[in-house]
């Protein structure tokens, strides 16, 4: 929950909504231009090109019209025109010599139908039409086609270009218009982050827009205010139970225990008051337990949250720990490497591994193991024993109050243990995983590291 | 015998914590209004003083942080219904220097405060202590039993300290563990057992009664002579 910061980042703005449809309707836009300027360029190539052939074809016609005679010194003397440049024509005898004409070795093209070649005889891009004389020669016409090429090219580079630019200029406004609403998103999940941790007089910033995200801020404000009140009302209740409830067992308590010592004597008398205070102490220390939790999970217990070394409080556990292994015949052994400090209540995190630790102890047959160490920015810490561990459908139960294991009979306890190790880590935003240790059970905290 | 301030609403409750401080020895003053009870506080000199944290007229933690302004550093136990986490830090930051969870048993709530006074009696730069055949250097930390040096690791000798110190008197199990390792949770009696079994068995002489005697119920007690064993 902690440590994740928040931060404007690029690779998030590529995930708004403002950004993908700023996208859509830009790549639309886009579409609706390269249709455009295709249809505009398509059009117009097919025009110029119509208009060459009809050129070509006239042309044509006028050579035919020569008589056979006068033909070649006509197109002879054509060629040296300078004002024709863009035209040329040449004539073919019967066995394709060429006898007159501008047009260098060139396949002839088949009659009648016009067609484009990159390269007529000394000449660039050309439009060539061929055409057969009564007498068996071959007249070509052509045309230059220079021009109609770079108007296409120009067309093309526009296109690419405009695109190009079109592209960009969408992708611009796409992130400027999501930085914003990213930016209150972000704050409103910082206020959310605040509010989750307990810290309910926490509220969500409101931009006063009275757009969608004021109104869904506005909305949750109330819901917070409403949970606000209702966790004072509990607290207010707990409080009151705490207390009218245990004013009267202080009594009884104390009572119980002058009772048992004026009793002092009484063979049959004083066993039953140490037994009945015994059930006393019991029923006490489950109700401690459960409002304990209670507690611990209503309250917002940061101030008390201060730099901690986990390796020193691993190793202070299996100080405290160790004895106890050692008289139920099991091996307390544990592998903590440098581990960086962590922002933990020393106090509650302390107890909640000491829980852990205890469970394990209680359930091995032979070693329980700490481990403790740092993946992927988070520390892991693993209890394991090799008990009769818990079966994968039960191990979320497990960590629910006052449940016991169908293997836990026979084991002293409470069933609070867990619950309360539990409640601690939340309250850190730590998580406790339940695993198979086969055999046995590992008890995994993922801690976070900022 | 010392004198004792208890300030408790309950009258059932004030009359136990009342008899049990008696039974150890000492003079009780019960008072049972938070305003009444800083004005005794402040006027007369007490040893000690045991103060509910929930009171009619003036709150406990008020009372203990009006005592530390006006530089009245008697020892103060309180004692509240309210497990609330922050609770005891709450006392203890305001100037308590100890805290105790209602429901109690009287016998604790004594120890605790015979465990205030004898801190407060005892000078900051104690250098030894020697209880029967036992001596130990809390400089050093060594310890020497009928003049023969006994090797303890560091927590065992924390825990022989504690009990030494407060010799004579029994100790909970709780009071230990908050007392020695310093944490404020129920570690279970057991764990608390083996270290105290750890300990007699690197103390206790054969043949000899044991140093550390268990007290059913209730605690342990450290003996001031070898003999006194119950």
């Amino acid at each position: 929950m902690r440590g994740e910061k928040l931060r404007l980042r690029l690779r998030d703005v590529r995930l708004t909504s403002v950004f993908r449809l700023t996208a859509i309707l830009g790549s639309t836009f886009l579409i609706g231009i390269v249709v455009l300027l295709g249809l505009i360029y398509g059009l117009t190539a097919r025009e110029l090109t119509r208009r060459s052939d009809y050129i070509l074809r006239q042309e044509a016609r006028q050579w035919l019209a020569v008589p056979a005679a006068a033909r070649q010194a006509r197109i002879a003397a054509d060629k040296g025109r300078g004002d024709e440049a863009l035209s040329y024509v040449a004539l073919f005898s019967r066995r394709g010599e060429r006898l007159a004409g501008d047009l260098g070795d060139v396949a002839l093209p088949p009659a009648d139908r016009p067609i484009e070649v990159e390269a007529a005889g000394d000449h660039g891009p050309a439009r060539l039409l061929t055409v057969a004389t009564p007498d068996g020669e071959t007249i070509v016409v052509g045309r230059d086609i220079t021009p109609l090429r770079d108007l296409r090219q120009r067309l093309l580079i526009i296109l690419l270009a405009s695109g190009m630019v079109t592209v960009s200029g969408m992708a611009l406004a796409a992130t400027l218009l999501s930085l914003e609403p990213q930016r209150r998103v972000r704050d409103l999940q910082r206020s959310a982050r605040e509010i989750a941790a307990g810290r309910l007089d926490t509220r969500m910033p409101i931009a006063g827009r009275h757009d969608e995200l004021d109104q869904f801020a506005q909305t949750v404000n109330l819901m917070v205010e409403d949970v606000a009140r209702l966790m004072d009302q509990v607290k207010g209740v707990t409080d009151a139970i705490a207390h009218d409830l245990r004013t009267p067992l202080t009594r009884v308590r104390a009572q119980l225990h002058r009772a048992r010592h004026l009793s002092e004597g009484a063979d049959d008398l004083a066993p039953l008051l140490a037994s009945a205070e015994g059930d006393l102490d019991l029923a006490l220390n489950r109700f401690a337990a459960l409002l304990r939790i209670s507690e611990i999970e209503a309250g917002a217990r940061r101030a008390a949250f201060a730099p901690t070394d986990m390796a020193r409080l691993l190793a202070e556990i299996v100080i405290l720990y160790e004895p106890l292994a050692e008289e139920g015949g099991i091996t307390l052994a544990a592998d903590v490497g440098a581990l960086p400090d962590i922002s933990a209540d020393r106090h509650l995190l302390f107890e909640a591994i000491s829980n852990l630790v205890d469970n394990a102890i209680k359930f091995s047959r032979g070693a329980v193991t700490i481990t403790a160490s740092v993946r992927n920015a988070a520390m892991i810490v693993e209890i394991s024993d090799d008990g009769p561990g818990i079966a994968a459908g039960e191990r979320d139960a497990a960590l629910r109050r006052f449940h016991r294991g169908a293997k836990a009979a026979g084991y002293p306890g409470t069933g609070l243990g867990l619950s309360i190790a539990a409640a601690i880590l939340t309250l850190h935003g730590f998580a406790l995983e339940l695993d198979d240790a086969a055999p046995g059970l590992i008890a995994r905290v993922h801690i976070p590291i900022a | 015998m010392a004198r004792i301030l208890v300030i408790e609403d309950d009258a059932t409750t004030a009359r136990e914590i009342a008899m049990a401080l008696a039974g150890h020895g000492h003079e009780v003053v019960v008072a049972q209004d938070g305003t009444a009870a800083l004005q005794r506080a402040i006027q007369e000199h007490y040893d000690a003083i045991t103060l509910d944290r929930m009171l009619p007229g003036m709150d406990g933690l008020g009372i203990v942080a009006a005592l530390r302004r006006r530089r009245i550093m008697t020892p103060v136990l309180m004692i509240s219904a309210l497990t609330d986490v922050d609770a005891r830090i709450a006392g203890l930051r305001a100037g308590g220097d100890d805290y105790m969870i209602k429901p109690f048993a009287p016998n604790e709530m004594a120890a605790r405060v015979e465990v205030m006074l004898r801190r407060a009696a005892t000078p900051g730069d104690q250098a030894a202590i020697t209880v029967g055949p036992l001596r130990i250097d809390l400089i050093r930390r060594q310890v020497w039993i009928d003049g023969q040096p006994v090797k303890l690791l560091h927590m065992e000798f924390r825990l022989l300290a504690f009990l030494a110190q407060n010799a004579g008197q029994i100790v909970s199990r709780q009071l230990i563990f908050e007392q020695v390792w310093g944490y404020y949770f129920d570690p279970g009696a057991n764990v608390i057992n083996v270290h105290i079994a750890r300990l007699r068995r690197k103390l206790d002489q054969p043949g000899q009664p044991s140093l550390i005697t268990t007290i059913k119920n209730e605690g342990y007690r450290f003996n001031t002579g070898r003999f006194d064993a119950g």
